[in-house]
């Protein structure tokens, strides 16, 4: 999340300082002497000046301290990984539409006719909304499911087969050379050759993510699985496969995810604001009503709590003043960018 | 608890609310380790960052926010951290030495620091900034790279300078 930018209330000594250092190192020699000569005098003129430009050097210092035997490269990964393009607004589009509100009326409608499927209802584990719910299976692995998923289990002495009807799981497969584990959605067969991974079920698709380990994985309308065949998918890796096909492989960052799941977090990075809506809408009953177009220019870093819905909302107001959160009902959280911003 | 409190403002803030901090965190993080963790840091936070007079009107709103950006900052943290080593572990070999466990700790402090400083500058300012002060791009190169004129490269550096200033002094 963004910090709020304090207040900047730098001392003009220390800003002349700064303004100094950067213009020693000018593109151009001749201006670079003269900068030099202007900074030693300037230093010499008031003991507060050469505190302050003691200050500013160690900065320089410090930033040239973190090439490591002067290669960058570590440095720079590491510092880009933290922002990962932060948080931030990139021209939010100022088109004064109001929004439609006929569909904020017909919602509660459209809410309760939205009932639960009976694949749902049926299923062998399932997750209300907001719900995380952690078991071990008979054979010692460990399967935890997410906000309003279901599964279906069928283990026999030949498989060991777990059907996603809905949502996102996680699981940590105890080893067993005789029964092979696979995950069955309505896209995809995974199936496990090694421990942990996350499958969850969008609408149109299947989204594997690989933590440890790897899996073999077939779209639907493709064969059997065996090991043989099947695209393998190794730890780090994140696809997306719907019946058809399997899409490109994404890199992913695994401590993040394993995070996500150990502490109920979502973490982002960079990530349309829509994207996180939509993951946050997945963890609260009701819905969260919003324009794709009008916040999709809209990127968020950051890490939410997805057991406390309301607060993460509360963070992406706190973090983007220019959005507006309404909570109409309990139910019903309208999200936009008003007209005037 | 290995701190003590250095003024009765935060004694009573520990006092009165560490229990219901431990536990508002306990049932976020779904591990008291952590959660106790957490709970120290946001103590010791407030004592360094001196501004515990501050959260005496909202002490519970202040301390879940602090708490809060404990959490964020570890996990800034953790992200450089990995990233870092990542890296250094790919290019190993083409390095003259391989840095101590001590040059690698104070590598990740610093970038850290330089992390959270340049939190909350622009986009173009933070570039502009790791290109000049980490690569040595020349001010025109980096002022063609992102559009903008060299005047504002000037600017943004400076910018940042008094950024990471600011942040090793708080």
């Amino acid at each position: 999340m963004t910090r709020a930018a304090q207040p900047v209330t730098n001392d003009p000594i220390v800003e002349q300082a700064a303004d100094w250092i950067v213009r020693l190192t000018a593109d151009d020699p001749g201006e670079r002497i003269l900068a030099q000569a202007g900074y030693d005098a300037w230093k010499q003129a008031d003991p507060r000046h050469a505190e302050a430009a003691l200050r500013i050097e160690h900065v320089v210092q410090r930033m040239h301290a973190v090439r490591s035997d002067g290669v960058t490269q570590p440095a720079r990964s590491a510092l880009h990984a933290a922002f990962c393009g932060k948080a931030r607004r990139t021209g939010v589009r100022r088109t004064a539409t109001a929004l439609v509100l006929a569909g904020v009326f017909a919602l509660p409608v459209w809410l309760t006719v939205q009932a639960y499927p009976p694949a749902y209802l049926l299923a062998d584990i399932r997750t209300a909304t907001g719900e995380w719910n952690s078991r071990m299976l008979a054979d010692g692995t460990q399967i935890t499911l997410s906000t309003r998923s279901a599964v279906n289990l069928s283990f026999d002495e030949k498989s060991r087969t777990i059907e996603l009807v809905s949502g996102e799981i996680l699981v940590d497969v105890a080893p067993d050379s005789a029964r092979p584990f696979i995950v069955e959605t309505a896209h995809a067969r995974i199936r496990a050759l090694g421990t942990r991974f996350a499958v969850s079920r969008e609408t149109g698709f299947t989204v594997l993510t690989m933590l440890e380990s790897k899996v073999a994985i077939k779209a639907a309308q493709q064969a059997d699985i065996n090991v043989a065949d099947g695209r393998v998918i190794i730890a780090g890796q994140r696809v997306r496969i719907s019946a058809d096909s399997i899409g490109p492989v994404e890199g992913i960052d695994v401590r993040s995810v394993q995070e996500s799941w150990n502490f109920h977090q979502l973490v982002v990075a960079d990530r349309p604001l829509p994207d996180v809506l939509d993951e946050l809408s997945r963890h609260r009953p009701g819905r969260i009503q919003y324009r794709r177009e009008k916040l999709a220019d809209i990127k968020v870093s950051a890490v939410l709590p997805l057991n406390d819905t309301d607060k993460a909302l509360q963070l992406l107001a706190a973090s983007f003043p220019g959005l507006r959160i309404r909570t109409m009902t309990p139910y019903l959280v309208m999200v936009d960018v008003p007209a005037s911003w | 608890m290995s701190f003590v409190p250095s003024s009765d403002a935060v004694a009573q803030l520990y006092e009165n609310h560490y229990s219901w901090l431990f536990g508002w965190l306990r049932k976020k993080l779904r591990c008291s380790h952590n959660a106790a963790d957490v709970a120290h840091d946001t103590f010791v936070r407030i004592i360094v960052s001196r501004d515990a007079l501050i959260g005496m009107r909202e002490p519970r709103a202040f301390l879940t926010t602090t708490a809060q950006r404990l959490l964020v900052d570890r996990t800034r943290r953790r992200i450089i951290e990995e990233a870092y080593l990542a890296e250094l572990t790919l290019i190993a070999d083409t390095l003259p030495g391989f840095p101590s466990p001590e040059e690698t700790l104070a590598t990740l402090q610093a970038l850290e620091q330089i992390g959270s400083a340049l939190e909350c500058v622009s986009v173009k300012a933070r570039e502009a900034f790791l290109l000049h002060y980490l690569e040595d791009e020349p001010h025109a190169a980096i002022a063609a790279r992102l559009g903008v004129s060299t005047r504002m490269v000037h600017k943004y550096l400076v910018q940042c300078l008094l950024h990471c200033d600011r942040m090793r002094l708080e």
